[in-house]
């Protein structure tokens, strides 16, 4: 099984062209949008433009990079039939989704690390160091969260219809997780959805931290409850599959 | 089957024993298409077994049923007296799938180690590439492969370990003769090893030279079982051919002994009354005899073996007719 994922990391670390996009958008993305913001607070909330997109957009860049990475190979690799002769090793299936979600978060990396470099260098975001590890460590152990949904949807979809729908749930979390605005300046209704989504759970990890404080338990407890769903979800399906494609 | 279990049997003797391979009126239809009908096969230790069968016989399913890759409709299949999954993850069973693909963005010899510590008993890294023979290419990446190539690496695939059964379907697709050649002679050397080896293809030569025995498919159903002699024998094993000058009394040539089949046609050398008939023989001594006693002169008499091609295709296309007049019979 630690060969697989040794594999599986060096596959993604071979694929330059997605390593290039991956790691450099969501960094280009954070200074398109909060290079010009001013530091006064954001409307109903303590931080301002740098501080809250850094951490929305470090986490989606991460999310770019594991959930629209995974389900388009996955589903690739079951049409090529890889899947199939995989089945028929001892792996079980959650050394399938172990390793596609430790390659992701290889991908991952950098880019949360990029997007605080940028905040830090060009927008002049200063944090206390345990507050910098901590929205590292906390973005990125969140991502595996959206590795796994990678997994399932690579699973229940296929060929090219994988594409629309990860589309469709990557975009609808980003924006409904308050990743490409504050939530705050949503209505209200929006808002006691965007509460139990992952990618508010997310977020709310790092803007947590910004603010000075812990990360609420109950976000925590969110996310926890999405891994362990969609990362047993993705592993039930992989068992399961006994479609050819 | 005949087992006497005696109370010194221990369970593990007794799971021992147990074949290999077990389908139970085995079903499984896609929609109106009944691809097995109420198999059932049983494989033993050691043997080496061609699944062979027209397109659209069921081998493919089969081997799919058979790996735990499709769940059946109806009847059971075991492996080593338990499910194909519980088999394939004690690491028992290995496989060489026409529709396996490979991970792409990786070596060859990243991807057999891999195949190999997966493997509960995998072998020494070097030693599954050089079975292979595929030693040269270990560093080539695997998106670069000819087609010969790739079946090498997915043969890597399915011996990396000790299994105890090995399942390849149509594994020398693509293989020109050399490599074919050295590939059954890396298969015999598997089943040497005491495993037992099931495989599935078209070439009909393989299936004669390598099996030790052979099932044949038809419709979903096991048609004919039993060493590739036996079945040219079914079939009716000779082919006598002779060319007849007077005129042919159809009903005296019908009633010869051992005639699986007889067919009667003008000979294109001789005018006017000559005929060449054609018969298969279950003992062709014994039906050429007789045409000598039926009074007959017959010229350019030809005795000759039916190869298993042959015999395959006198099986299914008498098993075509005589479904066909089960049918009409049902009107």
């Amino acid at each position: 099984m630690t060969t697989l994922i040794k594999l599986e990391i060096v596959r993604a670390l071979r694929n330059k062209k997605f390593m290039f996009f991956s790691v450099i958008y969501p960094p280009a993305l954070y200074l398109i949008i909060a290079g010009g913001a001013d530091s006064t607070p954001i409307p109903g909330m303590k931080l301002n433009m740098g501080l809250y997109f850094m951490v929305s957009m470090a986490a989606f860049g991460a999310m770019t990079a594991v959930l629209l990475g995974n389900s388009e190979r996955i589903a690739k690799e079951r049409e090529k039939g890889w899947v199939r002769q995989l089945r028929l090793t001892a792996l079980p299936g959650r050394g399938y989704v172990a390793a596609k979600m430790a390659a992701a978060a290889t991908v991952s990396l950098p880019s949360i690390v990029l997007v605080m470099l940028a905040a830090a260098v060009v927008k002049g975001v200063r944090l206390e160091a345990w507050q910098w590890l901590a929205i590292a460590a906390g973005t990125w152990l969140g991502s595996f969260v959206f590795a796994a949904l990678g997994v399932a949807i690579g699973y229940l979809a296929t060929g090219d219809a994988v594409r629309p729908i990860a589309m469709l749930i990557y975009f609808g979390l980003a924006f409904l997780g308050g990743l490409w605005m504050p939530l705050t300046i949503l209505p209200q209704w929006v808002q006691n959805i965007a509460e139990w989504l992952p990618t508010h759970a997310y977020t709310a990890l790092g803007t947590a931290v910004e603010a000075g404080g812990a990360p609420h338990v109950k976000d925590i407890a969110i996310l926890a409850g999405y891994l362990v769903l969609f990362a047993g979800g993705a592993a039930w399906l992989y068992r399961k599959d006994t479609r050819r494609a | 089957m005949t087992t006497t279990a005696t109370s010194t049997v221990t369970a593990a003797q007794e799971a021992d024993r147990a074949p290999v391979v077990s389908f139970r009126q085995v079903s499984k239809s896609y929609g109106a298409v009944r691809a097995v009908a109420d198999l059932n096969m049983e494989l033993h230790p050691g043997e080496t077994v061609a699944l062979l069968g027209p397109n659209g016989a069921g081998k493919s399913s089969t081997l799919d049923l058979l790996l735990g890759l499709r769940g059946a409709d109806a009847g059971t299949v075991t492996l080593f007296g338990t499910t194909p999954q519980r088999a394939i993850e004690q690491g028992r069973v290995g496989a060489m799938l026409q529709s396996g693909g490979l991970m792409e963005g990786v070596k060859v010899r990243e991807l057999v180690k891999l195949a190999r510590d997966l493997h509960p008993r995998g072998y020494p890294l070097d030693e599954v590439l050089a079975t292979a023979g595929i030693t040269e290419i270990a560093d080539r990446m695997v998106d670069k492969l000819s087609g010969g190539q790739e079946q090498r690496v997915r043969f890597a695939l399915a011996t990396a370990g000790a299994n105890d059964l090995i399942v390849l379907d149509e594994p020398t697709t693509g293989m020109d003769v050399t490599a074919r050649q050295t590939f059954w002679g890396a298969m015999r050397k598997q089943a040497q090893q005491g495993r037992t080896v099931l495989f599935a293809t078209h070439y009909l030569e393989e299936a004669d030279a390598i099996a030790d025995r052979v099932i044949v498919l038809h419709r979903g159903r096991v048609l004919a079982d039993g060493t590739a002699a036996e079945i040219k024998a079914r079939a009716g094993a000779r082919r006598v051919t002779f060319d007849l000058d007077e005129p042919v009394d159809h009903a005296a040539l019908q009633g010869l002994p051992h005639l699986t089949s007889l067919t009667v046609s003008h000979s294109g050398s001789a005018a006017g009354s000559g005929r060449t008939v054609r018969i298969q023989s279950q003992d062709a001594d014994a039906t050429v005899h007789a045409v000598y006693r039926l009074g007959l002169y017959p010229h350019n008499l030809e005795v000759s073996g039916l190869g298993l091609e042959q015999a395959f295709i006198a099986l299914t296309t008498a098993s075509d007719q005589s479904s066909a007049t089960a049918e009409e019979a049902a009107r």
